[in-house]
């Protein structure tokens, strides 16, 4: 497969159609977006085929939090493909022009301390058995 | 109240500090949605969602509005990360597990405000969503398991609404992968990111994992988020602004 940053949800599409990505930056939260209620479609079972639905949009959920928003918008052809993926928002995050913060640099150490729970992979149910999390769970 | 219980491949513990059987009924709310997460999304269930999807079976058209909005987190993030952070390698099946645990956690501490509990925290092997403060003036204290030492903690960060994700090997081996160039991640032992919400520090977590050294500089770049990096020096990188305890 080419290396091509192409949206993931182009990419995992069956039929492998490549999409443009519009970037539509704006003041965040100051968008309103009407979310288009996709139309009935009638899709055709044919392999790519005419088919009678008509072309449609789907929105995805507006997903934010105080740092900025996300909402996608696929435009589904008439055959039933993905034709194109919009952001209709996006955060600013890592697309601003500011400074990389410096990070403070340490030593590692092993602490004890009081703790209310533990942050890092407990994958398996031996590892979890085994571990800190295990516990303050059985506290 | 204190739920542990196994789903979706991990130790779910869920702490609620109310008791009562409304508790316990919205605990048994929050385990039925991750059950059925579970059902819905993962890579290893044949009849799962995701799974047809990736077979070609469901149309885009087709899918659930749920499943829609983890491939647009993924792909927020793949594009974000350059690529590092995938739901979808070459050669493998559609894998957007790196993304639905996150959500799905996250969604699960909203049944909980639902239902009126805004005192908790929740686990999901070793990724924390807390609510509130477990007493009064004392945040929820998260240690950070050490990346060399199974009975150790390297650091103890404060958390009240927020989450806390850690990306590292630890016993399962190379298990995090470049999305860029399919290989095993290396140049860090562990990463540890705080944010408002558990999609953003886990996405981010894992995507800095798989940059390796790289993703040090990339991850202090990114709004919204404090992080505390063990590379394979033993050398830690902090944020100044992250709550230590």
């Amino acid at each position: 497969m080419k290396k091509t940053i192409v949206a993931a949800t182009v990419a995992l599409s069956t039929f492998g159609f490549l999409g443009v990505w519009l970037y539509e930056p704006g003041p965040l939260g100051s968008e309103t977006v009407a979310v288009a209620a996709p139309a009935p479609s009638t899709v055709s079972s044919s392999d790519g085929g005419a088919s009678e639905g008509a072309e449609r949009t789907i929105d995805g959920s507006v997903e934010s939090n105080r740092y900025g928003t996300v909402q996608v918008r696929l435009v589904i052809s008439a055959e039933d493909r993905i034709s194109e993926v919009r952001l209709l928002r996006q955060p600013t995050s890592g697309r601003g022009v500011d400074a990389i913060p410096v990070l403070q640099e340490e030593t590692l150490t092993a602490q004890s301390a009081d703790i209310d729970t533990v942050s890092g992979a407990t994958s398996t149910s031996e590892s979890y058995v085994k571990s800190l999390q295990a516990a303050l769970d059985a506290r | 109240m204190n739920r542990v219980e196994q789903v979706m491949g991990l130790p779910v513990s869920v702490d609620v500090r109310a008791g009562g059987a409304l508790v316990d009924h919205a605990i048994d709310g929050v385990f039925g949605w991750l059950r059925e997460v579970d059902a819905r999304f993962s890579p290893f269930k044949a009849d799962s969602e995701v799974c047809r999807y990736d077979r070609g079976e469901l149309a885009p058209s087709g899918l659930s509005d749920d499943l829609l909005e983890v491939l647009s987190l993924c792909d927020h993030y793949e594009r974000l990360s350059g690529g590092a952070f995938t739901a979808r390698l070459p050669g493998r099946r559609l894998d957007p597990n790196a993304v639905v645990k996150g959500w799905a956690v996250q969604r699960a501490a909203s049944l909980l405000l639902a239902e009126g509990l805004d005192v908790f925290c929740v686990n999901a092997g070793g990724d924390v969503v807390t609510s509130g403060e477990p007493e009064p003036g004392r945040p929820w204290r998260v240690g950070i398991r050490h990346p060399e030492r199974l009975d150790a903690i390297c650091a103890v960060v404060e958390s009240s609404g927020g989450a806390v994700a850690t990306s590292a090997e630890y016993e399962r081996g190379a298990h995090i992968l470049d999305g860029r160039t399919g290989r095993p991640a290396t140049g860090l032992l562990s990463v540890t990111v705080t944010a408002d919400d558990l999609v953003t520090a886990d996405s981010l977590a894992t995507a800095t994992f798989a940059m390796g050294t790289e993703g040090i500089a990339w991850v202090a770049s990114q709004r919204g988020c404090q992080v505390l990096i063990v590379d394979a020096e033993r050398q830690v990188h902090r944020s100044p602004g992250l709550r230590l305890a």
